[in-house]
């Protein structure tokens, strides 16, 4: 299809991120069109290539969401040489991301002061735990950290229990603020023709998910951990049924919802219990109520009292584990389950755009994820115009590697 | 209209940009907001008793929703009943000279409001005309609803957690949702992203129309879940968490505590003064050390019982072990590094008060983020006076 299908065309990012949520940010770009261009060497993979044992994966990954759709080169940036390649590919692109801890991109030469000199209207993204500068930002953090330091940790868990662990959605999360940001500096340089640093500190992305928390506590009222209540809603929450480990949730905002939701259960009279008559009856008696909820989907199946219920305009889904997700007709028919196959990848699926576009409408994942450095002909012959012989040499000096 | 109090915005990145927003849901409220504290233009549309977001929990003590004071801060408000001439009119007017629209009005309810995206397209054809609803505005479930609990369990995410200490300690009960709207915020981003997006390409293909999902865009955050499930592993709470490592109780509070490399493996064997549990041959392999993880977190978890958070974090942090502690939102506002990064700004919220508020997790070099006033909902004369300005 036309590249002017892709919203972001004729876009290109020099990428350097590594982990997760940087390259959940740049993979999301080059789902919109732009062209992403992965630094990486045979002496510093990505984590993808290597096996992750703490999280259980033995061997390596066949295959990588936040990898996919993108070129990959490999520069040793250890060598002087491959430093003055890589600010060349800047100098060639619109944007330079990157998710080193604070001080690696200057120790290399390749901090945004450096690369403005390549590239004078540079929009360049680093993506940090605890940003560039200020008390922490020498900290090693990964997710669960981003969660803890930021405060969502803290309120997600049982009101009755430990914090909880967040885990790659705090990354992808981060990433997902780091577009945002980007493309709001590029419609900047658009407007101005000036260029733009963002230091964005993923452990802040964790308190903006509390924003409002925050607010109370700022005026001194301590919010509490909810769990899976909502303050002002009830019935609200997760609920067994009739087999094991098998969960509904369920909302209900208000009277009319209420009312559908009785007759549904076939106790219309319930509609007109005092004790659930109005919203705030029902959240003063959440016990009860949940019983009831509970009592009533004993001998349910979620799936099908979910679509019976969205009939009568209730909230209601299954808890729906990834085999789910991927065997649903809505989410493929969206595109937002699209399949990738590759030369070391049997066909799989891969979660597209979250968005369809009515004219650039050729977003989403159209290749797998790159091996180790298979664009280089494009990057380094046809961009940069290195000659084959000029490559070869450079590979043997270990500049390329 | 009520008037955003806010420094002078022009530098900013998103100054010029017009943004009219029509939001029930977190989700489209949120993509506002972002696109807000970035220098745009943001017009709520609001129905004459407000947004039912200004009835949102959690709710401050005078009843006042603080969820709607995070979402609105340095949006505009004004009141438009679309079903109405009158409504129709502000409708057009706003629509007339914006450069993007994010409505999350439910399929079913558009054409009675002229909302549908082929009529507007044909009004307004430069217009970026952004949709945001739980399931998205095609497919076979786009007139289902969802709340928050619904839409994270709808991705898949919900079903995963609590992994760790917390499903340790109670397996029985249901899956956990994340606190607050984490899927909702995620379909914000997904909204303000394809809006900048499809403004980028307006030079080439004029306006459009992008239906987002709230769903889709919950799915494409934990796409991690997915990627497990193509390599043969179907994930679910109980076995999900890191092999060692996680939450810790200490004496005074909770640590997270995650050592991936083996550089950080060593430092936390320094941390824990070098038992000799940990000085095992075995342990220099990280497969190994991944086999015996429960044997090893029973170790950490013992040792950090008997000490204070701030301790523990320090010392780990001077080791290179990566180590956090879980403060509640009042140490989060109230933090020194917070303050340094300048986080948080005072705010006047829709009740009068003043308030430090969230501005937004990045930073812009060049031309720092500002935060705007939380706007009143619009008093009868203020709708006069917006009707005088529509010719």
């Amino acid at each position: 299809m036309s590249q002017l299908l892709r919203p972001l065309a004729g876009l290109r990012i020099a990428d350097f991120t590594i982990h997760a949520a940087g390259p959940f940010s740049t993979h999301v770009l080059s789902q919109l069109g732009a062209e992403c261009i992965k630094i990486e060497s045979n002496a510093r993979p990505d984590a993808f290539r290597k096996p992750h044992a703490v999280y259980g994966r033995m061997t390596a990954a066949t295959f990588d969401q936040v990898s996919a759709n993108k070129l990959s080169v490999r520069l040793n940036l250890k060598k002087p040489e491959a430093v003055a390649l890589a600010k060349r590919i800047v100098a060639v692109s619109d944007v330079a991301a990157e998710s080193f801890r604070p001080g690696v991109m200057k120790r290399l030469g390749l901090d945004f002061q450096n690369l403005r000199e390549a590239k004078t209207d540079l929009v360049m993204l680093s993506l940090s735990a605890s940003g560039q500068d200020g008390p922490d930002s020498h900290f090693a953090g990964y997710a669960p950290l981003f969660g803890a330091w930021g405060g969502l940790g803290w309120m997600s868990g049982y009101t009755d229990g430990p914090p909880v662990e967040m885990r790659h959605v705090m990354d992808h999360s981060a990433g997902y603020h780091a577009v945002v940001a980007l493309l709001a500096a590029l419609h900047q340089r658009r407007r101005t023709g000036e260029g733009q640093y963002i230091d964005l500190a993923a452990r802040d992305v964790a308190s903006a998910m509390i924003g409002d928390a925050l607010v109370m506590a700022s005026l001194g009222e301590a919010p509490i951990r909810p769990g899976n209540e909502d303050l002002l809603m009830a019935p609200y929450g997760v609920y067994p049924t009739a087999v094991a480990d098998r969960w509904l949730t369920l909302a209900v905002r208000n009277d009319e919802e209420w009312r559908a939701l009785t007759g549904v259960i076939g106790t219309p009279r319930a509609a007109h219990d005092h004790r659930f008559a109005t919203a705030d009856a029902r959240c003063q008696n959440r016990t009860s109520l949940d019983l009831l909820i509970t009592r009533w989907l004993s001998d349910r199946h979620a799936e099908a009292t979910a679509r019976r219920l969205q009939q009568v305009g209730v909230c209601a889904h299954t808890s729906w584990n990834m085999q789910e997700v991927a065997d649903d007709p809505h989410l493929r028919q969206r595109g937002a389950l699209t399949q990738v196959e590759g030369p070391s990848t049997e066909k799989r699926f891969a979660v597209g755009m979250p968005a369809c576009f009515s004219k650039t409408s050729d977003v989403g994942v159209r290749r797998g994820t790159p091996s180790l450095g298979q664009d280089e002909d494009y990057v380094f012959g046809e961009l940069l115009g290195l000659s084959t012989e000029q490559r070869a040499e450079l590979e043997q000096r270990e500049v390329i590697m | 209209m009520s008037k955003n109090n806010s420094h002078d915005r022009n530098s900013l990145p998103l100054a010029g940009c017009y943004i009219v927003e029509r939001s029930r849901t977190v989700a489209a409220a949120y993509a506002g907001r972002l696109l807000a504290t970035m220098g745009a233009t943001v017009v709520m549309l609001e129905p004459e008793q407000g947004s039912p977001l200004r009835k949102t929990a959690p709710l401050l003590n005078d009843g006042t929703s603080a969820l709607f004071n995070y979402l609105a801060a340095g949006k505009r408000s004004l009141i438009c009943d679309p079903q109405t001439e009158y409504g129709q009119a502000i409708l057009a007017s706003e629509l007339g000279q914006a450069h993007i629209f994010i409505d999350d009005t439910p399929v079913k309810a558009r054409n009675t409001q002229s909302l549908d995206p082929d009529h507007l397209a044909g009004q307004y054809p430069n217009l970026i005309h952004v949709s945001v609803l739980p399931f998205g505005a095609s497919g076979p479930k786009a007139d289902w609803d969802g709340e928050e609990v619904n839409l994270i369990h709808a991705s898949g995410e919900g079903f995963l957690l609590p992994n760790g200490r917390s499903y340790e300690l109670f397996p029985n009960r249901p899956p956990l949702k994340i606190y607050g709207h984490f899927a909702q915020y995620q379909g914000g981003c997904a909204a303000a992203l394809s809006a900048l997006s499809a403004w980028w390409a307006i030079r080439d293909v004029g306006g459009q129309y992008i239906d987002v999902s709230v769903q889709d865009a919950m799915l494409l955050c934990g796409a991690f879940a997915l990627q497990r499930l193509g390599d043969g592993s179907l994930e679910h709470r109980a076995t999900r968490s890191f092999r060692y490592g996680g939450v810790f109780e200490a004496r005074d509070g909770y640590v997270e505590l995650l050592t991936l490399e083996d550089r950080q493996w060593n430092g936390l064997v320094q941390l824990l003064g070098n038992p000799a549990w940990a000085k095992v041959e075995a342990l220099t392999d990280p497969l190994e050390r991944s086999r015996r993880g429960n044997e090893i977190n029973e170790h950490v978890r013992e040792w950090m019982a008997q000490r204070n958070v701030e301790t523990i974090v320090g010392n780990a942090q001077e080791l290179g072990v990566p180590a956090a502690k879980y403060r509640t939102p009042t140490e989060v506002v109230s933090g020194k590094y917070e303050f340094l990064r300048g986080l948080f700004s005072s705010c006047t919220l829709s009740n009068g008060r003043q308030a430090e508020v969230l501005v937004a997790p990045y930073r812009f070099q060049r031309t720092p983020l500002t935060l705007g006033h939380v706007p009143p909902l619009a008093q009868p004369g203020e709708r006069v006076a917006a009707k005088e300005t529509l010719s």
